[in-house]
């Protein structure tokens, strides 16, 4: 062996050894180590082992195999370790995406994040994939979700953006979710539209990947019998991926990547790794889009119980009705009846007696008292009946009709003419018929004085907005707006009792149902009333 | 003259009733009851009944349907102190619907058109 070389040295300089570079200062001290690291491989060495083999030195051919040896270790060494530094990025991915798909219960928020996992760069790096979810109800996969780039000059635009950004997985997912989650939907709605495949066909290459639960690799597509040419047109790409997303044994669906740009090789390894990759995505889809139903059920529960308590206090209510019904009726038997009697009997004296009878005042004063409080008693008993109204959908035109029949005998015997001008293709109203013919009867025969030299009422419909408008023009009765906003409060009026309730009814019946009643002095000549009629239930309270 | 039955579970009313209707021109019989008011149809013609809705046992609405059945050409007139029957289908059998008032000019009037529209009737 040459002594000019350094090996045998146990201390060399820089300048001695050319492998030694920057950083491994070390190893000039440090024999035994440079020795097997860095002087088997140097030409110095070889040359001095060479001229050892010249020299027919036994040891030389036993030098060289025991350093060929250690050679073919260290590459594998080094191959070893490159495997395993490859496996620790990916690991260290796979456990970024994990905890991220952990943490999220919202299911774009999961797409996002599983899509960009395996298109970005830092991740799988595959051009392009579609997630297809499984739809139990209709029996087939139906394409959900695309991403990646439409074309090349795409690609380059968003690769160049992702390289300038240099943003994480979590960073890239959000982004997405955020700007182009819809846009990407978009984009692919046409191949999403296509990806629809019933769950039943059995030999298409993707249903096989589904039911079989394990990832398919796609090559040649094209020549492919068990891949249709359909799929293979749509995709566009000889190779592409079938990665089936399994959850608690559970096919939720597939997800096909390739790369229609690259058209670089997908390897086993790839596939290898997106398998690992795709549990944690199924699970985490599964979760959210059982989040989502349990959601919707929570929802569904809520409302549920927000119906049931209105309900309840709809029952309590009905209970309380039904009390009042029953003392009114009760006060309708035992009040009305006796009454009647007192009423009629003393009309009946008051008509045999003589007008010079001193006590026919007396007489008189019953009839009126107990006319005055057969009033009363009509009043609470319309005031009970108003308030639990039962509506339904009424033809308007028949309630107005219907109103104007039933006070034409009175309103002809006061002097007063009615008339009615319906609107045209006028929806039915939905109301409580009962109430509102009470009210067109009440409004048409209040108690204010007509003093007008005009003796008419003119009635007219006419469709709105969702509602039908009446317009009550009674152009006889005259009063302030002060008077008439005093006369629609219940109980408020100065006068006695059963002589002013009328329209003040008629409001609280109407406000129950939901529909407003105006009443307006001085805008026309006498008292105009607008009365608007809900035409759908929606518009009720 | 035309006859009238007067069926009310109240002797007051069914006394005002008579005097009343008496003093119109009417032959009145009354009956408390269902039961009685049918023991006073065996037999006997009346151009009218006005009868009350609510009576003792049978309700003055089962007696209008068991009327409209078995004395088809005598018209009925329901005379109630509640106005909520005027909306019962089962009313609607009936010829006319008063509601009790001491004022009897509406039950008057009311007969006076319920036996008009029968005469007209049997006039063909």
């Amino acid at each position: 062996m040459d002594r000019e070389c350094c090996w045998y040295r146990d201390v060399i300089e820089q300048a001695d050894c050319p492998n030694i570079s920057e950083g491994e200062e070390e190893l000039l001290i440090l024999k035994h180590q440079r020795l097997t690291e860095k002087c088997c491989d140097c030409p110095v060495f070889i040359e001095s082992l060479a001229r050892l083999h010249d020299s027919a030195n036994p040891l030389a051919t036993i030098l060289s195999e025991v350093l060929s040896e250690n050679c073919r270790q260290k590459n594998q060494i080094q191959s070893l370790v490159s495997f395993l530094d490859s496996k620790t990025l990916e690991i260290r991915f796979l456990h970024e995406l994990g905890s991220i798909l952990q943490s999220s219960v919202d299911l774009d928020e999961v797409l996002s994040v599983a899509l960009t996992a395996i298109t970005a760069g830092k991740g799988f790096g595959m051009n392009r994939a579609f997630l297809l979810l499984c739809d139990r109800e209709e029996g087939v996969l139906k394409g959900y979700i695309g991403i990646g780039p439409r074309n090349m000059e795409e690609a380059s635009q968003v690769w160049d953006e992702i390289i300038q950004n240099d943003m994480d997985l979590q960073t890239l997912a959000q982004n997405f979710r955020l700007n182009k989650l819809s846009s990407e939907r978009a984009k692919f709605q046409d191949v999403l539209e296509q990806l629809t495949i019933p769950l039943t066909d059995k030999n298409h290459i993707v249903i096989k990947a589904l039911d079989g639960k394990r990832p398919i690799m796609v090559e040649g597509a094209y020549q492919r019998t068990d891949v249709p040419s359909e799929l293979s047109r749509l995709l566009g790409v000889e190779t592409f991926l079938l990665l089936p997303l399994v959850s608690r044994n559970r096919c939720i669906g597939i997800i096909i990547a390739d790369n229609c740009i690259t058209h670089r090789s997908i390897t086993e390894e790839d596939m290898r790794s997106l398998e690992t990759f795709g549990f944690p995505v199924a699970f985490a889809i599964e979760r959210a889009s059982l989040y989502d139903k349990l959601h919707v059920e929570l929802n569904r529960v809520t409302e549920a119980g927000r119906k049931l308590k209105e309900q309840q206090e709809l029952i309590v209510r009905m209970e309380n009705m039904a009390l009042v019904g029953r003392i009114t009726s009760s006060i309708a038997h035992s009040v009305r009846n006796p009454l009647m009697v007192i009423g009629g009997f003393a009309r009946s004296m008051l008509k045999n007696s003589p007008v010079s009878d001193p006590k026919r005042s007396f007489i008189e004063s019953i009839v009126a008292e107990t006319r005055q409080l057969e009033g009363v008693l009509d009043e609470i008993l319309n005031y009970s009946d108003s308030l639990y109204p039962t509506r339904d959908f009424w033809d308007v035109n028949q309630l107005i009709e219907g109103a104007l029949r039933d006070t034409a005998d009175i309103m002809k015997s006061l002097g007063y003419a009615t008339g009615y001008t319906p609107g045209h293709a006028m929806l039915p109203v939905y109301i409580d018929f009962k109430q509102l013919s009470y009210c067109l009867r009440t409004v048409l025969q209040n108690d204010i004085n007509g003093t007008g030299s005009d003796r008419s009422i003119a009635i007219s419909s006419q469709s709105g907005e969702n509602c039908v408008i009446l317009r009550i023009e009674d152009h006889s009765r005259h009063t302030s707006q002060i008077e008439l906003d005093h006369l629609l409060i219940p109980f408020s009026e100065s006068r006695d009792l059963g002589t002013g309730l009328g329209l003040a009814l008629c409001k609280t019946m109407l406000e129950k149902q939901g529909i407003p009643f105006v009443a307006q002095a001085g805008l026309i000549e006498g008292i105009l009333y607008t009365i608007t009629l809900p035409t759908c239930k929606e518009e009720q309270p | 003259m035309s006859r009238l039955l007067v069926v009310d579970d109240e002797a007051n009313i069914r006394l005002l009733y008579a005097e009343e209707l008496k003093d119109e021109g009417y032959e009145v019989v009354t009956a408390a009851s269902s039961a009685e008011a049918s023991e006073k149809l065996q037999g006997c013609t009346f151009d009218l009944a006005i009868l009350d809705i609510k009576l003792k046992n049978e309700s003055g609405i089962e007696l209008l349907q068991r009327l409209v059945k078995e004395r088809h050409d005598m018209p009925v007139i329901l005379c109630s102190a509640f106005s909520c029957y005027k909306d019962d289908f089962s009313a609607w059998l009936a010829d006319g619907y008063v509601v009790k008032s001491g004022d009897l000019t509406e039950l008057k009037q009311e007969i006076a058109r319920v036996l008009a529209k029968k005469a007209l009737k049997a006039r063909g």
